[in-house]
């Protein structure tokens, strides 16, 4: 995903606020704190891991995603945000 | 101009949750812990242990454990083990087997979901991470009663059992039980006792002078150098003795006194200021008891409170608490529950002590239960249910 269209969705950038801030969570978490939908919860957070900026885990029936830390993807976005929100 | 001065030098060293370094008079029973999870520290992986520790109210069992759970976790640290201590009390997640390992769960994933899934699917998920993190569990279930109470030997067994069917897989989860009285073990089927009683420690009520030794250790950290007098401490101990061996009971009378000395100015917290303190400190009912209720609990209790203070009756009836419950409902403008869950409720407080029940003779229409209030002031209990309810509106409203 070339860099214009990764920044195009404003559902994507709160999630990705989401997980700076609360470490790790499920799809459903995800879906009810933005309240938008699952389905298209799930869709941007499958494409953030394809990016490699979020890694899952899975538990049973759950999967808990979290901000992969190896990823220089994530670091940028995170010094990103941080220097954003605190302008 | 007015210099605010106080007896105290660190209050937060009399806070319940406050475990100290050295517990008076407890060391052989911290030894024998420490003896019973030695493994822990060589070869974690090939064994579970269970205790039980067992002792009436205020006689260190809680403080007892969670010195132990701070010391070998150190100790496990040091030796580059994966160790934590979880300590719950059942009552606080209302005895549910499935809340209690939402929250050891929580220990390792803050945002686990909290939904979805069964308590068996939740202990196969706990034992998931903890081999992701080759790390090993001693959950310390506080106020055992509870759980037996809700979910019987179901909840033990699959504590117990669990691990026992993953055979060649590394052990995980050592129980500590606590609970005040072991009959409650007799709910339990045979099979589930067995796996629990074969490490007891029983704790033995404090004397006067081992409670002289206790208030004596947490004067010298909490409060100032010689603002606590001898025949105060006494005093304390005496009181914390008549109320059988209580320890907490003392401390907290402590923290209390003190309070009275400063309010007063006083250089030196005095016998007056005890006697002062315990008169405002409901006598065998304790606060944080109190707090653990659920909010239709509360409701329902400050119900049958009221009902006592304003009859001066010696009993009431369910009946009469059932309306009385309606009325304070209809104050907190919620829907009251069934009268089938007031049962509950009230076979709940009978368990916790806070009142007694009785089923008086046949009559016209049948059986009828009669609920008592022995041990607490109707005035108190409904002062304290009260601000506890406020307390939450406010939390609610911000």
């Amino acid at each position: 995903m070339n860099l214009e269209e990764f920044f195009s969705s404003k559902l994507r950038m709160k999630i990705l606020k989401l997980f700076f801030q609360l470490g790790e969570l499920n799809v459903s978490e995800v879906a009810r704190r933005l309240g938008i939908n699952y389905k298209t919860t799930d869709k941007h957070l499958k494409t953030l891991e394809e990016e490699g900026i979020l890694q899952h885990k899975t538990f049973g029936r759950i999967r808990l995603y979290r901000i992969n830390e190896s990823s220089p993807k994530a670091e940028v976005l995170r010094e990103l945000i941080e220097s954003w929100e605190s302008l | 101009m007015h210099r605010y001065r106080s007896v105290f030098k660190d209050e937060s060293k009399l806070d319940i949750s406050y475990i100290p370094y050295r517990l008076p008079h407890r060391n052989q029973e911290l030894r024998l812990l420490k003896e019973f999870f030695s493994f822990i520290l060589q070869f974690p992986e090939k064994m579970t242990q269970r205790v039980l520790i067992t002792g009436d109210v205020g006689t260190g069992k809680t403080v007892l454990s969670q010195r132990f759970g701070a010391d070998i976790t150190r100790e496990a640290s040091k030796r580059r083990i994966n160790l934590r201590y979880v300590h719950v009390n059942c009552r606080e997640y209302r005895g549910s087997l499935f809340l209690i390992l939402h929250h050891v769960v929580s220990v390792f994933h803050p945002n686990f979901p909290k939904r979805g899934y069964s308590a068996e699917e939740l202990l196969a998920i706990l034992l998931q991470v903890l081999d992701e993190e080759n790390a090993y569990v001693i959950l310390t279930l506080d106020e055992f009663e509870s759980l037996v109470n809700r979910e019987g030997s179901e909840a033990v067994y699959k504590l117990t059992r669990m691990q026992e069917i993953r055979q060649n897989e590394p052990k995980r989860i050592s129980l500590i039980c606590i609970l005040r009285n072991l009959r409650v073990i007799e709910k339990l089927d045979a099979s589930t006792r067995s796996t629990l009683q074969s490490n007891i420690i029983r704790l033995e009520k404090y004397s006067k002078q081992q409670l002289i030794d206790i208030l004596n250790d947490r004067v010298a950290i909490a409060f100032k150098p010689l603002t606590v007098q001898e025949e105060t401490i006494s005093l304390i101990a005496e009181l914390a003795f008549t109320e059988g061996g209580n320890a907490r009971f003392g401390i907290e009378l402590l923290w209390r006194a003190g309070k009275y000395a400063d309010a007063e100015e006083l250089e030196t917290v005095t016998p007056e200021c005890v006697r002062k303190a315990v008169s405002s400190i409901i006598p065998t009912l304790r606060k944080d008891e109190l707090k653990f209720l659920g909010f239709h609990e509360k409701l329902f209790l400050l119900g049958i409170a009221r009902i006592f203070k304003e009859s001066q009756k010696a009993y009431a009836s369910i009946a009469e608490a059932e309306k009385a419950y309606a009325i304070v409902c209809e104050e907190y403008n919620v829907k009251p529950h069934s009268h089938t869950q007031l049962w509950k409720y009230l076979r709940s407080f009978s368990n916790y002590g806070i009142v007694k029940t009785e089923v008086s003779n046949v009559n016209a229409h049948g059986r009828s239960t009669l609920i008592y209030l022995p041990n607490v002031p109707a005035e108190d209990l409904e002062k304290e249910l009260t601000s506890l309810l406020e307390k939450r509106k406010k939390r609610e409203n911000l």
